[in-house]
């Protein structure tokens, strides 16, 4: 059976924000996000609490019926860690383009220039692409690229290494290499709350292994970096994800959103899709 | 001199930026406004009771307010100086409509958005106005040929205002004005401002 | 219409674009550094963005979200993923006929035998959107809906008529040539806030 899109946990709020009760919108629906006391709760437009879930900082809920347990990153339980809570951003873009953009690296050096791109090192590697059936998931792996500055701890120029994975439609987890710590990886995540189908809010979130920064440094830096992208994705036309093949163009470079708009269409998440060439 | 300064926020790029063109050089603290709100943390509020950014600490001098920061910054550098005060007041205005509108777009600030929108799109048609008269006599800046501190004060809150929704596609002054203003030797960006990348190819 | 004005020539500068708007349809203008304009659609076939954000290098312009570059005929010359891949002929920029008069851009929607209109004996003044359909600031002028409107007076204005949407459009205007630009842009002003205000 496939499952509905209320059937998926989406991020509503960030734990360490969430006070006085707060009107906000998901998947075109109202519903009201608030705590009592230690209590967090969600409910809908007509008053019905619906399941929540805390977790990687955030509040979560699922408007349907769960079928299963939120994703899990191991990864970011590590000790050592900072957590960043990097806030939100609201983006008058599909959220299906949110996540796709995040998945990108060939875009880097244009829009991410000097910090994570820079221009002529613009070629993209061929890279492994897979759906994940047992898990229902899309991962990326031995994606590199050339970065000027990887992260705030970096300094200089490094060929850094990716692996994308895509946990749910709306929600991406990429890992990257930690240049303080060799072997491990860093984590840094996009959490997309569908506002409706050309509308979303978008809660980046990241585990990284950094004692250099301030924690208000790695929040500007991620803030930085998803605002350069912001006014990529208020432009691109159709304000919607095409899924059908003809209306946009895909290279190698672009295997990981070619197997993510695949993925939609087979698992049947067409909301903030579009389907038909327009 | 120290700048506590937000990436996003527009009035502190204004300064950023004006240093950067003038080649001074600043140590920036930065803070968290979003999510934690910390400019209005004791400590910062104990900087700066209004609990705004940005705030320029040189010694004993500590500036909270945009326009008195770039006068300061330009004290040296009369080039750069005119009859400032109404430019910086139009800098002002341009804060509060499409700034605001941003804000409230981005951030979700409480904002009666159609009001912010209608107000930044009756300044942005003055502003076009008077920088058309500019280049029919021959100035690419909104006070003569070179730029100056009424230029840099309200270059930010212009350039970012897609991103409260107000389009600035048909502005053609305005788009040459922000086009001379990015070409500056030293100019910096920020999120929302791009570079541009035509400059760095060789013809 | 056949043709429609976009703009005027000193508003797009070599090596700059600009983003336009024709009954609904988005154009990016751009001027090449040798000086040569283009009216294309404005989107990038790779990935939908718009085109009138990119920048301009030599006789090519650039997408900024990848670097996808086009050259004069539209055609995609570089793909900077792959810098050793000669991209394939299939991607294409979507092209509109584009003629320079008077010193204005003038952009066919549809393939036209007609001529590009005439404007008299004046020099360009000045481009000014206003929020009203063309159809309405024609009947608020009480002229002949058109690409071209006269309203002579003492300036001897003419104004081009671009249909952005079905809510504005931007105007084009001309004037004679001996009128001072500064007067008659002020009185484009005052012009606007009365079409504007007219109920």
């Amino acid at each position: 059976m496939s499952r509905s899109i209320n059937d998926y946990w989406y991020p509503v709020g960030l734990l360490s924000g969430i006070d006085a009760p707060h009107a906000t919108l998901l998947l075109g629906a109202d519903i009201t996000v608030g705590r009592t006391h230690s209590a967090y709760w969600v409910t809908d437009a007509a008053g019905k609490a619906l399941p929540t879930i805390k977790r990687f900082g955030h509040l979560w809920t699922c408007p349907g019926t769960p079928m299963d347990d939120l994703f899990t990153i191991p990864e970011a339980d590590t000790a050592g860690r900072q957590l960043v809570d990097v806030g939100s951003v609201r983006v008058k873009c599909s959220p299906l383009r949110a996540v796709e953009n995040f998945l990108d690296i060939a875009h880097f050096p244009f829009v991410h220039t000097d910090i994570l791109g820079a221009e002529p090192h613009t070629e993209v590697a061929r890279y492994n692409v897979d759906i994940r059936e047992d898990a229902n998931e899309v991962w990326a792996t031995k994606v590199k690229f050339f970065q000027p500055q990887a992260a705030k701890s970096a300094e200089g120029g490094i060929t850094t290494e990716y692996m994308y994975r895509v946990a749910s439609p709306t929600c991406a987890v990429l890992y990257k290499t930690c240049p303080p710590r060799p072997g491990e990886w860093d984590v840094i995540t996009l959490f997309v709350q569908p506002l409706n189908e050309e509308w979303c809010e978008v809660w980046p979130w990241m585990a990284l292994y950094d004692d250099d920064s301030t924690m208000a440094e790695m929040v500007s830096f991620q803030q930085l970096i998803f605002m350069q992208d912001r006014s990529i994705l208020e432009n691109q036309i159709p304000t919607k994800l095409p899924l059908d093949p003809g209306m946009e163009v895909p290279t190698q470079a672009d295997l990981t959103s070619i197997a993510y708009r695949r993925w939609l269409k087979k698992i049947g998440y067409t909301y903030g899709a579009q389907l038909v060439a327009a | 001199m120290i700048l506590y300064d937000y990436v996003l926020s527009a009035s502190c790029y204004k300064v950023r930026l004006m240093a950067a063109l003038l080649g001074q050089s600043l140590t920036l603290h930065t803070v968290n406004f979003h999510p934690a709100r910390e400019h209005k943390s004791a400590d910062m509020l104990a900087l700066n009771p209004k609990g705004t950014l940005p705030v320029l600490l040189d010694g004993e001098t500590v500036l909270t307010d945009s326009a008195d920061i770039l006068r300061y910054l330009t004290r040296d550098a009369p080039e750069w100086r005119g009859d400032d005060d109404p430019w910086l007041a139009l800098a002002a205005d341009l804060n509060e409509s499409l700034g605001m509108a941003r804000l409230h777009d981005i951030l979700q600030y409480d904002v009666d958005i159609d009001a912010a929108r209608a107000a930044g799109v009756k300044q942005l048609r003055k502003l076009e106005a008077h920088m058309t008269a500019q280049r029919f006599d021959g100035h690419l800046f909104l006070t003569g040929a070179v730029p100056a501190l009424a230029d840099i004060a309200c270059f930010p809150n212009v350039s970012l205002a897609p991103d409260g929704g107000v389009s600035l596609d048909t502005y053609p002054s305005l788009r040459l004005w922000m086009r001379a203003i990015r070409s500056l030797p030293g100019f910096i960006e920020m999120p929302g401002i791009h570079r541009l990348h035509e400059l760095e190819f060789p013809e | 219409m056949d043709w429609v004005a976009v703009g005027l020539c000193e508003d797009v500068p070599a090596r700059t674009v600009v983003p336009r708007r024709v009954q609904n349809t988005d154009l990016a203008i751009w001027c090449s550094t040798a000086g040569v304009f283009h009216a294309w659609g404005d989107r990038c076939p790779h990935r939908g963005m718009r085109l009138s954000h990119g920048f301009v290098r030599g006789e090519t312009l650039s997408c900024i979200y990848h670097g996808w570059t086009y050259d004069g005929d539209g055609a995609c010359v570089s793909i900077p993923a792959h810098p050793d891949l000669t991209p394939p002929k299939s991607i294409c920029a979507a092209q509109y006929a584009c003629r320079v008069q008077d010193g204005t851009i003038w952009v066919a929607l549809q393939p036209t035998q007609a001529a590009v209109p005439e404007l008299g004996a004046r020099r360009a003044i000045r481009s000014l959107a206003v929020q009203l359909s063309a159809e309405t600031l024609a009947t608020r002028l009480k002229q002949p809906f058109g690409p071209v409107i006269t309203l002579g007076g003492a300036h001897d204005i003419a104004l081009a008529v671009q249909p952005s949407t079905d809510t504005d459009c931007l105007l084009h205007a001309f004037a004679a040539p001996d009128q001072d630009r500064k007067a008659v842009s002020l009185a484009l002003e005052h012009l606007r806030d009365e079409l504007e205000a007219a109920a």
